[in-house]
């Protein structure tokens, strides 16, 4: 058994989690962060992000809608390199009422999100691919968000500014002496236990929230709801098309990196079944079916895979029937609500927040620990975003590695590409050929990015993301493993195996058309060709 | 009428029945719609090696003779077990003709060693992959050497080596790890995009580094009788290289199959092509057939891609284009058909039906097994459900069989192609008769 | 802004069988090959075009990727446009610009075609071509033949008008300015069939316009030709023929697919001219033929691959008695069309042409037989070999024919 103690002890490698590690780091606080699977596995990397100019909240849920602009202005600028400026469009179809048009347009200028109405013709200039009978359009602020990139470089910074971070890490117990919580008991993937003990404990662990305050005795009633969404092959659209009505299933197409996704579906679950979600085929089918409503090459495109999250919406003031949701933020102090010292539970909110989240636990710890710094959170750059990413300018540095290399990695890692894409051979060696990460990417990310299987690895590299799904670059990626050191032989392929089962999840609820094709193939190559269901262990 | 037999779907399956077609002197073409899966194959031809409970089948054709009794629906017992050995009788001295020969144990399964360490029973393999001096080497425990070339990514030594020490016919073996340098191919190291096993296959093909290739074997291999490489020692003339190489370096050259393209299956694929051609076969590849007409039972003409409303006409036709992969089947949100004619399939029309819960599921996958439902003649049946006399359906757009699971998708495209040429030949001499 | 006509690459399976059958990535290294350049990047560039790679520009468009596809990915139509989407355009490009121009160039060097011929063989021309336009001194360019087809046709005209059944005749720019024989053999090999033959105006099809880039003057030629020859086939009703398989491949699908050209008026008419004799020969009309006794070894070219047509000129080569046909493997040439005329890639063109001649020189045939005109070029200039056209083997077993 290990034993480590700290100031400060985090529950969560989700967006707000890492967060609250950075913005305590630089504050200057000890901190460790504890996370059962990877930094972004749950509600963080399973939604469409969308960078929310406040536009969708404009006419319900002001207060968000306020969140948003302010919190949109200030990612912006930290986070460009997780970002893309995309500029969003809210169109109106035939069958939409004409009366939500105007209603956003008001609750826009009330929340005072730049929204401007535009002409059909301008938004299809705009966006070629738009359905051509749109009745009126809408210009807003939106943008694109990646999650993962977002989650893992926030832990990067406070990684660099001292802090700790022990993924596939799962907390079993809070530690409680008196009234007080004073550590948790973690067991990691290889069953080691390993005691953290600390000042403060925060809970940021979403949905999973309920679960960890039952381990401190505290009842906290999550009520989760589902959402789906559709992967497309390729950028359908280059700008993010919501649909101008009341928020419902399958309004919002958003494109992200190299493909585009159609969100999203509101199904309520029971907290039992958070662990085993699945897409259910009539919400891929209304999927499908709006998306071709707001941009029909939908349709003659490969649905790459399926994939869903859960909402963490949490009742607050006591009430267990979930009659008084927050979609807002939530932060309790369990010394008030529940008498516990040093417990902090964060939950609510959604990516766009998570700063503010962060902002706003990081000073209830301070207060608590009695340090008096102020927040530097929203003025001062993610790594990889210190300046201005625009691949054009920033692909000559790299002459003699192709364009396609240099522009795809500045995507995924802003200026820290100077970290590792040098001329070395490499560079050269692309492992993953439909998102064109090289190995040198690959050894970056096994080194620095606390990547543990190539599940992880996809989430730092886009490794597996592809049209393919990880035909190819699976296998070249689990030999890495092995090679940089980070596993055996024999358990990298078990990784191979685990990863393709991963991909599997998402690609059996849309196995038809070349999505079936595909997986064929996949399955001659690796069952037929290799026998990997057959490995001996 | 100018063709006797037009075939579409130019892999394994509609080659031999080219080949026999043609061997009977029949007039016979081939409409091929791009490159055939014996590129992505292990090059060795199954013909069954798993039992339903994913035994190894160590007498594939007694088990044929066994498992068909069971399901007669599977495409074996069109032809029963005498039948899969004709075609494969027929086929293997076709392709030596072309200088590949194709190595059995006798009646028995041999295994072949996979990229990734496994063991996988076949029955007909390429002398670098089975013969009698590796199965001594074997059988004798032998040190072996996996060797691989640095700085190709799609294939790892490591995996292979140490997935091999845990299989139990290798259990104690001295098997060991190392990699070649080839210092002399830098050039292409400013693209591995492009380093694929074709690339480096190409190297092999030109001979004209096999005596430092063989130089560094000799010093990484140690003391082990058996080198095995990632399977790329030259496609055309392999087995003079394999042969040239085995001399220079005194050791046993055993080929691992690697990432696609499979050169093992680009060397059957090449032999099987030439084979075609040298009996005045005519093989189209750039057009793809993509419907016809059946009139009163018989498949009248066929059109294709580029020549729009045109009518190819043949005396017979026989349809071997593949599965899903390569469109003979096509599924589309809750359908699954056979695109070129609309021949009744056996497939669920439920697409959660299709799919196992795990990708690497004991099972497999249902949608392995949909195909084209035919009588024993091999006919399919048009979408009234009426026989279509004139056309035989062969390959892996046949239904019944699951080619992973069973380890059967070699053997049955060489059966059923040899059993639609034999069907049409005989419809031939009994019209000259 | 992303332009989504050609989405044929979402169907690629990244199966890696193109990679294998490009020719130029065969050779060299500098072309990443066709999936990467294709399918792969090209998701990439509708992300943001800044993201092309200048190396695709090595992709002589020859279409075997498209050929070995097993999933119908147009992929050497996604690099060509991707090439003219995302590089350099608008500047002048003296060498492209006169390279494309086959009907220009060929116009004017007809009319003075001693001459023409004669300086362009200069060394001294060839020096300063190189220096300037780029083209490599080793370069052979066709000779130009002195006059034009059409002009000698129209003394022809009169002898057509007999025939009930007739072919419009699409002759291309090699046979207007270069080849006249293949355009005579082919009047009388269709008359030994009892077709007659009208030509009317036509423009170069477009196929050295596409790929040099001009896609705008391209889609002009097409649209005229589209224009004139259903207005003539609407006339004679009946097919329009063309000697050149990459005249019939541009007519029948590169302006569909390509240049988004409607061609439907003309698009089930247009034959490359084995598949209409091959047709034709199967209804019974095939002329008496003499044994024509020679070794000829049959190289097919790119674009008849991809046509699919590959199969009817051997049946017709097979008709032949006599012919002694051995049936090359099929390999690229490496001219591809104005390719290998260029500086840049001259020595790739001979490298990925090699195996071809060396094939040649083993079978050492009487003559090679194709039914590209640039194929021709190249194998003549690098091999000992003359080359002739399907249809000048026809006429040859139609001359030794005793007169009746």
């Amino acid at each position: 058994m290990k034993r480590y103690e700290t100031e400060v002890i985090i529950i969560g490698g989700g967006v707000t989690g890492a967060g609250i590690l950075r913005d305590l780091s630089l504050r200057g606080i000890p901190a460790v962060l504890v996370e059962k699977d990877d930094i972004a596995y749950g509600a963080t990397g399973r939604n469409h992000g969308l960078l929310h100019s406040g536009a969708r909240y404009a006419v319900n849920d002001l207060e968000s809608a306020k969140e948003c602009v302010s919190e949109n202005r200030i990612l912006k600028n930290i986070a460009r390199h997780c970002i893309e400026d995309t500029g969003g469009l809210f169109v109106t179809l035939p069958d939409d009422d004409p009366m939500y048009h105007t209603r956003l347009i008001e609750g826009c200028k009330i929340a005072g999100i730049k929204a401007n109405e535009i002409s059909s013709k301008e938004a299809l200039r705009l966006e070629p691919h738009l359905n051509e009978n749109i009745m009126a359009a809408i210009w807003v602020p939106d943008g694109t968000v990646d999650p993962f990139r977002l989650a893992a470089s926030n832990i990067l910074d406070a990684e660099e500014h001292g802090a700790r971070v022990f993924t596939h890490t799962e907390v079993t117990e809070i530690i409680r002496s008196d009234g007080t919580a004073v550590g948790v008991r973690c067991k990691t993937r290889d069953n080691d236990v390993i005691e953290l003990y600390g000042r403060v404990i925060i809970n940021a662990s979403g949905v999973w929230g309920q679960h960890v305050c039952s381990r401190a005795g505290i009842e906290l009633a999550m009520f989760p709801s589902k959402g789906s969404m559709l992967i497309i092959d390729y950028r359908v659209n280059n700008i993010v098309i919501n649909r101008c009505r009341p928020p419902a299933d399958g309004d919002i197409i958003v494109p992200g990196d190299t493909v585009s996704i159609i969100g999203t579906t509101s199904r309520k679950i029971d907290y039992d079944r958070i662990e085993y979600l699945t897409v259910d085929d009539d919400e891929i089918e209304v999927l499908l079916a709006d998306g071709e409503k707001l941009i029909p090459n939908v349709s003659r495109t490969r649905a790459l895979r399926a994939y869903c999250g859960v909402r963490p919406l949490v009742a607050v003031s006591g009430d267990t029937e979930g009659r008084n949701i927050s979609r807002g933020i939530v932060l309790i102090d369990h010394a008030e609500r529940d008498g516990i010292e040093g417990f902090i539970t964060i939950a609510g909110g959604k990516l766009m927040t998570y700063r503010l989240m962060a902002e706003q636990t990081s000073d209830l710890v301070c207060s608590k620990l009695g340090v008096k710094k102020a927040c530097s959170t929203h003025k001062t750059h993610l790594p990889g975003s210190e300046r201005k990413v625009r691949p054009g300018m920033n692909i000559k540095a790299f002459t003699g590695i192709p364009n396609s290399v240099v522009g795809s990695t500045l995507y995924r890692h802003g200026q820290r590409v100077h970290n590792f894409l040098t001329k070395d051979k490499k560079n050269y060696r692309l492992i993953c050929e439909c998102e064109m990460v090289t190995e040198g990417e690959v050894e970056y990310a096994l080194k620095k990015l606390h990547v543990r299987d190539i599940v992880d690895l996809r989430r730092r590299t886009r490794v597996g993301m592809g049209p393919c799904q990880g035909e190819l670059c699976a296998y070249r990626s689990a030999g890495l493993f092995h090679e940089y050191g980070s596993a055996t032989p024999v358990e990298s392929q078990k990784l191979l195996r685990d990863f393709l089962e991963e991909r599997w999840k998402g690609i059996k609820p849309v196995l038809w058309g070349d999505t079936l094709r595909e997986s064929e193939f996949t399955y001659w190559i690796y069952q037929g060709l290799f026998g990997l269901g057959n490995i001996k262990e | 009428m100018a063709y006797d037999c037009l075939i579409i779907g130019g892999g394994l399956a509609g080659l031999t029945c080219g080949i026999k077609c043609l061997s009977e002197g029949l007039r016979t073409v081939i409409i091929s719609s791009g490159m055939n899966a014996l590129h992505f194959s292990s090059g060795s031809i199954d013909v069954f090696g798993y039992t339903r409970s994913k035994e190894p089948v160590n007498r594939p054709f007694d088990y044929i003779d066994m498992y068909t009794k069971e399901r007669p629906d599977h495409p074996y017992a069109k032809m029963g077990s005498a039948g899969v050995r004709e075609a494969i009788d027929f086929i293997v001295p076709q392709i030596a003709r072309e200088n590949l020969s194709l190595v059995t144990n006798g009646d028995e399964n041999h295994f072949h060693v996979t990229g990734i360490g496994t063991l996988k029973p076949t029955y007909l393999s390429q002398p670098s992959v089975y013969n009698e001096r590796i199965r001594a080497a074997w059988e004798n425990r032998e040190p072996i050497a996996v060797l691989n070339f640095e700085g190709y990514r799609d294939y790892y030594a490591e995996m292979a080596a140490e997935q091999l020490k845990k299989q139990p016919l290798f259990q104690g073996v001295d098997i060991f790890v190392d990699s070649i340098r080839l210092p002399y191919y830098a050039p292409t190291e400013k693209n591995l995009l492009e380093f694929r096993s074709i690339d480096l296959a190409r190297v092999f093909d030109t001979e004209k580094y096999l005596p430092r290739i063989a130089g560094e074997i000799v010093k990484k291999a140690g003391n082990a009788r058996i080198v095995c490489l990632p399977a790329f020692i030259g496609i055309r003339d392999y087995e003079t290289i394999h042969r040239k190489l085995e001399e220079m370096t005194g050791r046993l050259i055993y080929e691992v199959p690697s990432l696609p393209p499979s050169i093992l299956g680009m060397r059957l694929d090449n032999a099987l092509k030439s084979r075609f051609a040298a009996l005045g076969g005519e093989f189209s590849i750039g057009d793809t057939v993509n419907g016809g007409e059946i009139v009163s039972g018989l498949l009248d003409h066929v059109h294709t891609c580029n020549y729009g409303a045109t009518r190819h006409r043949s005396k017979y036709y026989v349809l071997a284009s593949g599965s899903f992969f390569s469109d003979g089947l096509r599924s589309e949100f809750n359908k699954i058909t056979e695109p070129i004619l609309g021949l009744t399939v056996n497939a669920s029309q439920k697409r959660s039906e299709w799919y196992s819960e795990h990708f690497f599921d004991e099972a497999s996958h249902p949608f392995l097994g949909y195909g084209v439902e035919t009588n024993a003649r091999l006919n399919p049946f048009d979408a009234s459900g009426s026989p279509v006399e004139n056309l035989f359906c062969a390959g892996a757009l046949l239904c019944g069989y699951d080619p992973i699971r069973e380890a059967s998708g070699g053997g049955v495209a060489i059966a059923t192609g040899y059993k639609a040429a034999r069907e049409i030949i005989g419809l031939c001499r009994g019209a000259r008769a | 802004m992303i332009k989504l006509e050609n989405i044929s690459f979402d169907h690629c399976l990244k199966c890696t069988v193109c990679t294998i059958y490009c020719p130029v990535a065969k050779v060299t290294h500098l072309f990443p090959g066709p999936k990467q350049s294709g399918p792969d990047a090209e998701r990439l560039r509708i992300k943001n075009p800044e993201l092309v790679d200048a190396s695709l520009k090595y992709c002589s468009n020859c279409k075997r990727c498209e050929i070995a596809c097993p999933s119908g990915v147009q992929i050497a139509s996604i690099i060509q446009e991707a090439k003219w989407n995302y590089v350099r355009k608008g500047m002048f490009r003296p060498r492209d610009f006169f390279m494309s121009r086959t009907d220009l160039v060929g116009s004017i060097a007809t009319r003075v075609s001693t001459i023409a011929n004669f300086v362009l063989g200069l060394s001294l021309v060839k020096f300063f071509m190189e220096i300037i336009l780029k083209i490599p001194m080793k370069s052979v360019f066709p000779s130009y033949a002195s006059g034009t087809f059409v002009n000698k046709f129209s003394r022809l005209r009169k002898s057509q008008a007999p025939y009930a059944n007739r072919v419009t005749y699409f002759h291309g720019c090699f046979v207007n300015y270069n080849n006249h024989r293949l355009g005579r053999d082919l009047v009388r090999v269709l008359n030994a069939m009892n077709i007659g033959i009208d030509i009317t105006d036509e423009k170069c099809c477009g196929v050295p316009l596409i790929a040099n880039g001009y896609l705008e003057k391209a889609k002009k030629n097409g649209i005229y030709n589209i224009r004139s020859l259903s207005r003539m086939q609407r006339a004679n009703g009946g097919k329009i023929v063309s000697t050149s398989s990459s005249c019939s491949y541009a007519l029948k699908h590169e302006y569909s697919h390509f240049l988004k050209l409607d061609n439907s008026a003309i698009y089930d008419d247009v034959e490359y001219i084995t598949k209409f004799l091959f047709d034709q020969f199967e209804a019974g009309n095939m002329p008496a033929m003499n044994p024509v006794p020679l070794r000829v070894a049959y190289h097919s070219p790119c674009h008849l691959e991809r046509l699919g047509g590959v199969i009817y000129t051997i049946d017709i080569l097979k008709r032949i008695p006599g012919l002694d046909l051995v049936i090359l493997h099929s390999e690229c040439c490496g001219i591809a069309g104005t390719y290998g005329f260029k500086k840049e890639y001259y020595q790739i063109s001979k490298r990925i042409g090699s195996q071809l001649f060396q094939l040649i020189e083993h079978v050492n045939p009487e003559f090679v037989v194709t039914d590209c005109e640039t194929c021709s070029l190249q194998i003549e200039s690098n091999t000992e070999y003359r080359v002739l056209h399907p249809v000048n083997l026809l006429a040859m077993a139609l001359e030794s024919m005793p007169e009746a």
